[in-house]
């Protein structure tokens, strides 16, 4: 099993994400993209951080390669005081099992598995005692202990959404990554997932960065980063930003 | 920690889902267990028959028999103090009545027949009685079919050779009797001691003699004929044990066995391709379940795990299904194929044929599923972030590499340890290496033949070969499977047209009408005098014969030599000889020189060069013959490429002047004569010649394309279900783009095509893609069929276009049809809800 130094890195960093030069080229057939141009953020522990931007300017890529899902052509990842490039896939999915929740657009329960159990998965992949206790609790947390059996097909999108919650803190990460979390919700839903998901950040300590184009939403977070073909125009607070903007 | 239960878990949650996805998965797979499976317990069925009457069919503990004559008078008393004995008299002879004849099989029965089991007649069921003398005639039975070919019924009488008997009982069934593989003439059974009064047999009549022994309590069988062969080391009889009750029989339905178990191996093969579209298809739709588990954390082994375990369910439940129907099926065809077999299969559970079947299946399922779970292996979590993924092309992991390939080694090695011919099962594994390896090809060939002409105006014409050649089309698999099931009907339609074509036209041209045979010495001059004058005879030929068995192979008795398996047919029994001091008209010397026409010295015979070959013996070695319980050891002075397909006389074993004509022997004519004079032809001798038989070479043609219809309707079904396999791959290929034609035909919808021109781009598609597999289908399976022909068989092939171009013309209308059937749904659909959700 490959191993990697938790402990260490949670008392030796206090960003919580660093990327330090981070660029990403991918051949494709129409030739060479260049997807990231040098990206350098940090994120400290507990922070909020909105990414905006428009479509194709590298949010969602800038969080794969944080959640490491994909490796930078050039640059450094680390992530809770751990360099990614140290780990083959295997290490990366137990790092992210331990150190990172994702909560996705499309929610992507997995279909065939209840409510119950899409929450139970992370907890049992990293065998933890008692799992459907803990999910349980978890699905409760987002008001959903009266759906736990019903399949993600007999869920509306906005309860898909708090089971993707409860299952993306069922481990408590220290960081959650969020991709337009309310992107496929209507506005009321959405605010709701928005409040439910600052609120369980709040009370797990987790750090936040969040995928948005919804200008409100993102007033909401600590840190506004905008992005712009492939690099950050800025990263500021909300009110500078949107001053920036104007 | 291991992470198998882990994974089972897993597995179960996911499968609760229902089998969907995994139909044709499980219908390749039950098709060609289950193919596999019930040959298997058919042919286990009919060997548990053997081995369990293996007594019956024998006749007793022991049998011993001679060609031509009697044991002697020491050896008789040697076995008369062995327990009770039981001689029994077989030969072929004609039974007459005032206006008809026809050849039979004689029987001729001593008061303790049968010392097992009992002969079932009809009208009389005593023997004694039946046999008996009564109003001064004998009595006999026979099979329903002499009655019939005599026009005559039970109480008529009918002659053979110089006696009359009377007809008291027509014989149901014969306890030590196997239905033959190829009889030429229905059974006549009378007494032993009515034999005599035939004049039948006479010196060097072709006679057999049987002596069934029931040792007395106490007497072991092996040790005993290890004393017999000790005391009368060369009296030339033939032993068998009841192991050896049937062995051509055994023979015959262990080669038919496997053929029909490659064939369904075949099919197994070809669901193969179905089973691995079938997997990756359907982890093609877990993508987002199986990027979602990575993205929480579960390593790539662990995913692995998960969907090994389901695809190893699933290919248990349909092993299982398949085995289920292979135990059935025999249960339920058996009535229909009974008169195929030529012992009734016992019906029954057998182990070792399922375990076999099984093990075929789970190999085959693990050899084409590894290699898409390759693919799962390396789903990138980051495909959550991405709409589209294109599949992974990279070559898999090691691990997958050596999975897939100890699977099919150990699939091939399977093949060949469990085959009865181990030759010919390496030579069907290598067969099947290349034709996959053609067939791929073939498809890559297709391909881009499809993408440099697809630039054509016609625009259905322009997707439909566009859809032949993008990446991710079904292309390769369709060609693949389609063309393997196809390859394998296109040869047996070709072999089974040719063996036909031979035995209806070639062979009635070039083969004599009749054959004569037991003319005895002093009757040569008046038969020749006879077909002189006889008209509407052509051609006739007449050569001393008489039988003998390969004794020693180069000095060595024939039990320690080392014989190749094509030549070991030589020595299982008597085999026909004859002497000529001239080169035989129509003879092929291969090797060596033709002795002179005054020869006078040792020994010399002409022996058969393929046989030679597979005894290892060349000009200059010794053969030794048994012939009338004496041993002749003859020098090879010149080795015949004989062609047995003429039906004319043939010997293995031509013998130079001086040796064997002092022996009694009788004489082999053929004769050709017009169609419209046999009937006469064959009253005129066997009323001047009562002791001779003939032969019609039509109904012994007859015979035999009875017995290759049989053979060649098994193959076909098996045959058919190889191409049922291929089918449902086909099923299976369109079915795994449903989803893309659906989004195509919707594109073409909005852009203004009209469903006539969506469908004729399909149709176009699929008939492409059906012409393509058969065009190589055909080739393929034309050239393997001249090749198995002419090689193997050893016989001519022609070309039939008929016979290919109606089975390939089936096959484009399957495909087209299959094809419709599965993409109708496309054309269907409203555009809106799909272009809402895109």
């Amino acid at each position: 099993m490959t191993s990697f130094p938790l402990q260490q890195a949670v008392t030796e960093s206090e960003s919580i994400v660093e990327l330090a030069n981070i660029h990403l080229k991918l051949t494709s057939a129409a030739g060479e993209v260049n997807i990231l141009r040098g990206v350098d953020l940090r994120v400290a522990r507990g922070e909020r951080v909105a990414v905006i931007g428009p479509s194709g300017s590298g949010k969602s890529t800038m969080m794969m390669i944080v959640a490491g899902l994909e490796r930078p052509t050039d640059g450094r990842v680390r992530v809770a005081g751990a360099d990614l490039a140290g780990f083959d896939e295997d290490g990366l999915a137990l790092f992210r099992r331990a150190h990172i929740g994702i909560v996705f657009q499309s929610f992507h329960l997995i279909a065939a598995m209840t409510a119950l159990e899409n929450v139970a998965v992370p907890l049992e992949f990293a065998g933890v005692d008692a799992p459907f206790e803990r999910a349980r609790a978890g699905l409760a947390a987002v008001g959903l202990d009266h759906r736990l059996d019903h399949y993600p097909a007999q869920l509306s999108g906005g309860e898909q959404q708090r089971v993707a919650l409860a299952r993306a803190f069922a481990m408590e990460p220290p960081l959650l990554l969020a991709d337009e979390p309310t992107g496929n919700l209507d506005t009321t839903t959405g605010a709701a997932i928005i409040d439910l998901m600052f609120d369980l950040a709040e009370r797990r300590r987790s750090t936040l960065v969040l995928i948005t184009h919804d200008a409100e939403l993102a007033r909401r977070c600590d840190r506004i980063v905008r992005m712009h073909d492939g690099r950050i125009l800025e990263a500021a607070a909300p009110a500078a930003a949107a001053g920036g903007r104007r | 920690m291991t992470t198998l239960p882990l994974a089972i878990r897993l597995a179960r949650r996911e499968l609760r889902g229902g089998l969907k996805g995994f139909g044709v998965f499980l219908a390749c797979l039950t098709l060609g267990v289950a193919a596999i499976a019930s040959v298997g317990t058919l042919v286990a069925g009919v060997n548990e028959a053997l081995k369990n009457d293996g007594q019956r069919l024998l006749g007793g503990d022991v049998e011993l028999s001679f060609t031509h004559r009697p044991a002697t008078a020491e050896q008789k008393r040697f076995i008369d103090d062995s327990g009770r004995v039981s001689t029994v008299i077989e030969m072929r002879a004609m039974a007459r009545t005032d206006d008809r004849r026809t050849l039979i099989e004689l029987k001729a029965v001593d008061g303790e027949y049968p010392l097992l089991g009992a002969v079932r007649l009809a009208g009389n069921p005593d023997l004694t009685a039946v046999f008996a003398r009564r109003d001064g005639l004998p009595g006999a039975a026979a099979e329903r079919t002499t009655l019939n070919r005599l026009g005559i019924g039970v109480g008529d009488r009918l002659s053979i050779g110089d006696a009359t008997f009377v007809v008291r009982a027509v014989i149901e069934n014969e306890p030590d009797r196997s239905a033959n593989v190829l009889t030429l003439g229905p059974r006549v059974m009378i007494a032993l001691g009515g034999l005599p009064a035939t004049g039948l047999v006479q010196p060097g009549s072709l006679v057999r003699y049987q002596y069934r022994i029931m040792l007395a309590d106490g007497i072991d069988p092996a040790g005993w004929i290890d004393g017999l062969k000790t005391r009368f080391p060369d009296a030339g009889w033939r032993i068998r044990s009841p192991s050896e009750a049937a062995p051509g029989v055994q023979r015959w339905i262990e080669r038919i066995g496997l053929y029909l178990t490659l064939v369904g191996l075949t099919a197994l093969l070809v669901g193969g391709v179905g089973v691995a579209n079938a997997v990756a298809s359907y982890l093609d739709g877990k993508t987002a379940t199986i990027a979602t588990l990575k993205c929480l954390g579960a390593p790539g082994h662990l995913v692995v795990q998960v969907y090994l375990v389901q695809i190893m369910v699933m290919a248990a439940l349909g092993i299982g299904a398949g085995l289920a129907l292979g135990a059935l099926a025999p249960i339920v065809f058996g009535k229909l194929v009974a008169s195929q077999l030529p012992v009734a299969a016992q019906v029954g559970f057998y182990p070792l044929p399922m375990a076999i079947a099984g093990a075929f299946g789970l190999l085959t399922a693990l050899t084409f599923s590894l290699w898409p779970l390759a693919r799962a292996r390396e789903v990138p979590p980051a495909a959550l972030f991405r709409s589209l993924v294109a599949p992974s092309r990279r070559w898999p992991r090691g691990a997958f590499v050596a999975g897939t390939a100890a699977a099919a080694g150990s699939l091939a090695a399977l093949t060949v340890v469990t085959a009865a011919d181990r030759p010919l099962a390496v030579s069907f594994v290598i067969g099947t290496l290349a034709a996959f390896a053609l067939f791929r090809g073939a498809a890559w060939i297709i391909a881009r033949l499809a993408r440099s002409a697809s630039h054509v105006r016609m625009p259905a014409m322009r997707l439909a070969l566009a859809n032949m050649h993008r990446p991710g089309s079904p292309t390769p698999g369709i060609v693949l499977s389609l063309g393997i099931g196809l390859t394998v009907l296109v040869m047996i339609a070709l072999i089974q047209g040719n063996l036909a074509r031979q035995i209806r036209e070639q062979l009635p041209e070039i083969a004599p009408s009749f054959f004569f045979i037991d003319l005895q010495p002093d009757q040569t001059a008046a038969f020749d005098a006879l077909m002189r004058d006889l008209p509407g005879v052509g051609e006739v030929k007449r050569v001393p014969a008489l039988r003998g068995r390969i004794a020693r192979i180069a000095g060595v008795p024939v039990e320690q030599a080392n014989i190749a398996p094509d030549a070991q047919w030589a020595i299982g029994s008597d085999r026909g000889l004859t002497y000529a001091s001239e080169l035989p008209a129509g003879a092929r010397i291969v090797a060596g020189q033709w002795w002179p026409a005054d020869y006078s010295g040792p020994p010399l015979v002409s022996f058969d060069g393929h046989i030679a070959k597979g005894m290892g013996l060349g000009l200059g070695d010794t053969i030794t013959i048994n012939v009338l319980g004496r041993e002749i050891e003859a020098r090879i002075a010149n080795l015949r490429a004989i062609d047995w397909t003429t039906l004319g006389i043939n010997f293995t074993l031509i013998f130079a002047p001086g040796t064997l004509e002092g022996a009694p022997h009788t004489f082999i004519a053929t004769a050709e004569v017009a169609p419209e004079h046999e009937d006469a032809v064959e009253r005129a001798v066997t009323e001047r010649f009562a002791n001779v038989s003939s032969i019609r070479v039509k109904t012994a043609l007859a015979a035999v394309e009875t017995m290759l219809s049989g053979i060649a309707a098994a193959a076909r079904v098996t045959a058919a279900v190889t191409l049922v396999a291929g089918t449902l791959v086909l099923a299976g290929a369109i079915i795994a783009t449903q989803r893309r034609r659906i989004y195509d035909a919707v594109v073409l919808k909005v852009l203004g095509a009209r469903r006539r021109a969506i469908l004729g781009a399909l149709v176009v598609e699929f008939a492409l893609l059906g012409a393509a597999a058969v065009a190589v289908a055909a080739a393929i399976g034309s050239i393997a069929a001249y090749l198995l022909m002419t090689r193997y068989m050893h016989i001519d092939f022609v070309f039939l276009p008929l016979t290919v171009a109606g089975t390939a013309l089936a096959t484009v209308a399957v495909v087209v049809a299959v094809g419709l059937a599965g993409t109708w749904r496309a054309l269907g659909h409203k555009p809106a809800p799909l272009l809402r959700n895109a």
